[in-house]
């Protein structure tokens, strides 16, 4: 029995090699470039010398994150990245659904898609450009930001090198790159609501507001919290492109994030292995606090939850 | 049955529109004034006269960014790697994503071999040492390879191929003696055209904009890709030496400035106009895009 299953498998296998081969080349892909990398944490571990290699090189134990949490700006790498991605899911997070529950009460359909249209076209724009944007625009002599503040009777600010205003800088253009990009997600599930629903609720005398209070959120309740619990999976993280190009010597007590940190000292300063070390509990505290609030949601309902 | 809008809901109406307009203002309004800015006299500009409309229509900008040598040999490579790097995307996906979208043995494991890669990584640095151990340092094909293929889109790709290819298509043209290689390249892909496009975009947006590879990968000023040199010219508040390639004969120092700005308002329109036309010329097949992403599994 046991034998002719065997057999049926591996003539399955057989017959469908040509699967195999087109999987081929996504599969070494992840493995040159992804699965290997993550072998390579282990010099977390250890003190790598390049000329070593990553086996070559001596075992150190956790001597690197002892290191980490005695240095003393540890507390700010981390206060500053947490801080950045809290505000970031406070403020960012709710406006595509606003937008979205927004957009849902357009009537006309070509209105509402050129709308949508305009509102995702800053997702299309490079970081880099975003962030030249803001330079040119927050300028303390001739930007436009400050000319508008001085007209109303202010003095000018200097944005960009300000500690206090780095964050509300990052977290605004963030709102503005991408809220209507991340609105389309929501747009399509309000879509897909029965107009049963909205019918029957009229007649019982429900407004707008009643409508969008009880029908609407309700509605994409499961997706609001499906993105939520991908959303928390990176308290933790720190995408380093954003906060560098925004960084300046005069805003740096707030900008100095731990992503900024792992690429200033691991590829410029050369610390590989304790840039490693730092780079790994990001993601392993990352790793935790999805699977955390995952179970919860999931204790909450259990079709909540990405899997 | 008809029922009467009630005073509250026209309100409601109104304010909604209002604030939409207001949204579509605040996302518009900087890119205009970067378009206008960019054809206008510098001095205009820096009195804050441009604010709706060109004031003494000025080429300055751009004629000055015509003599910045690297940005142009940084775009052309930029057209490489995008042209390149999209297509490469594109067929590695596609095959994968077909792949995905039939049962085989070891599904299972394969489906959780890509979908781990989305929420664990080895970092950054993990990540240069084994690049650099291949030889791609510096090497142009860095530019091309990183980012073969995102998972996320192998699962678009999966979940259209899935759901808009009957099982009875595959079924009888198997019957006919069709291999899987042979049914990818004559039925799927040419019944993907909705796919490709929202590919096509996602990837080429990526490599468009792609700073983080340059910066990482990259130090030889021949093989640079647009965004590494973009960032030099905008956030840069000295004068550096590519600007002297485009300035070095303007003697008066504050006029340099005033041009130095105006440069960067070209500089950003040049970069970013491709990507917006593209966007808008495929624009069509986003929200299916985004939606078949979506769905769980």
């Amino acid at each position: 029995m046991k034998k002719k299953n065997r057999k049926q498998i591996r003539k399955r296998i057989k017959n469908d090699w040509q699967i195999y081969l087109l999987l081929l080349p996504a599969v070494l892909y992840l493995l040159l470039f992804h699965y290997l990398p993550i072998y390579g944490v282990q010099i977390a571990f250890k003190n790598f010398l390049p000329v070593r290699g990553i086996l070559g090189s001596e075992w150190v134990g956790l001597k690197h994150f002892q290191n980490f949490f005695h240095s003393y700006y540890w507390k700010r790498l981390f206060s500053n990245t947490l801080l950045l991605n809290l505000y970031s899911l406070l403020f960012s997070f709710p406006m595509p659904i606003i937008l979205a529950l927004m957009m849902n009460q357009l009537a006309r359909k070509k209105y509402k898609s050129f709308i949508q249209t305009v509102l995702c076209a800053p997702h299309f724009i490079s970081t880099v450009v975003l962030a030249g944007m803001l330079y040119l625009f927050l300028s303390p002599t001739n930007g436009l930001i400050n000319k508008l503040i001085v007209l109303l009777g202010g003095t000018s600010i200097y944005f960009m090198n300000e500690p206090g205003w780095f964050r509300t800088v990052y977290i605004a253009s963030g709102i503005w790159q991408s809220a209507g990009w991340g609105a389309i997600l929501y747009v399509a599930a309000l879509s897909g609501i029965d107009t049963q629903l909205y019918e029957a609720a009229t007649m019982d005398g429900a407004n707008k507001w009643h409508k969008i209070r009880y029908i609407d959120i309700p509605g994409i309740l499961p997706i609001i919290i499906t993105m939520l619990i991908m959303n928390t999976g990176s308290l933790l993280s720190s995408e380093f492109q954003k906060t560098l190009l925004l960084q300046t010597p005069g805003n740096i007590s707030a900008s100095d994030t731990l992503g900024v940190y792992v690429y200033t000292a691991g590829l410029e300063g050369a610390q590989y292995s304790y840039t490693t070390a730092i780079g790994l509990m990001m993601n392993v505290i990352n790793f935790i606090i999805l699977i955390m609030v995952n179970k919860i949601a999931k204790k909450v309902d259990e079709s909540n939850g990405i899997w | 049955m008809q029922v009467k809008n009630s005073m509250g809901d026209r309100i409601f109406q109104v304010v909604n529109h209002m604030l939409l307009l207001a949204a579509v203002l605040v996302v518009t309004y900087p890119l205009y004034i970067i378009l206008i800015a960019s054809v206008s006299d510098p001095y205009a500009v820096m009195r804050g006269e441009v604010l709706l409309y060109p004031k003494n229509i000025s080429t300055i900008g751009y004629e000055r960014l015509l003599k910045h040598k690297d940005i142009w040999t940084a775009y052309k490579n930029t057209v490489i790697y995008t042209v390149a790097g999209t297509s490469l995307n594109l067929i590695v996906t596609l095959m994968a994503g077909y792949a995905l979208s039939r049962n085989f043995i070891g599904k299972k494991w394969v489906n959780l071999y890509f979908v781990f890669t989305m929420f664990f990584s080895g970092g950054l640095i993990p990540a240069f040492l084994q690049v650099k151990s291949y030889g791609l340092y510096n090497s142009p094909w860095v530019m091309v390879l990183m980012g073969m293929i995102s998972v996320w889109n192998v699962i678009i790709a999966r979940t259209f191929i899935k759901n808009s290819l009957p099982d009875e298509l595959y079924e009888a043209a198997v019957m006919d003696g069709c291999s899987h290689v042979w049914y990818f390249i004559k039925i799927v892909v040419p019944l993907s055209k909705a796919l490709i496009g929202v590919l096509v975009v996602y990837y080429a947006v990526a490599h468009w904009n792609d700073y983080m590879t340059g910066l990482v990968y990259i130090s030889n000023r021949k093989y640079q890709p647009l965004q590494v040199v973009l960032k030099e010219l905008l956030t840069s508040l000295q004068v550096t030496d590519s600007m002297s390639q485009m300035l070095g004969d303007v003697a008066d120092n504050e006029l340099m400035m005033r041009v130095a700005e105006s440069v960067k308002y070209c500089a950003i329109v040049i970069s970013t106009v491709p990507i917006l036309v593209l966007y808008s010329s495929m624009q069509k097949f986003f929200v299916k895009g985004v939606l078949i992403g979506s769905v769980k599994g």
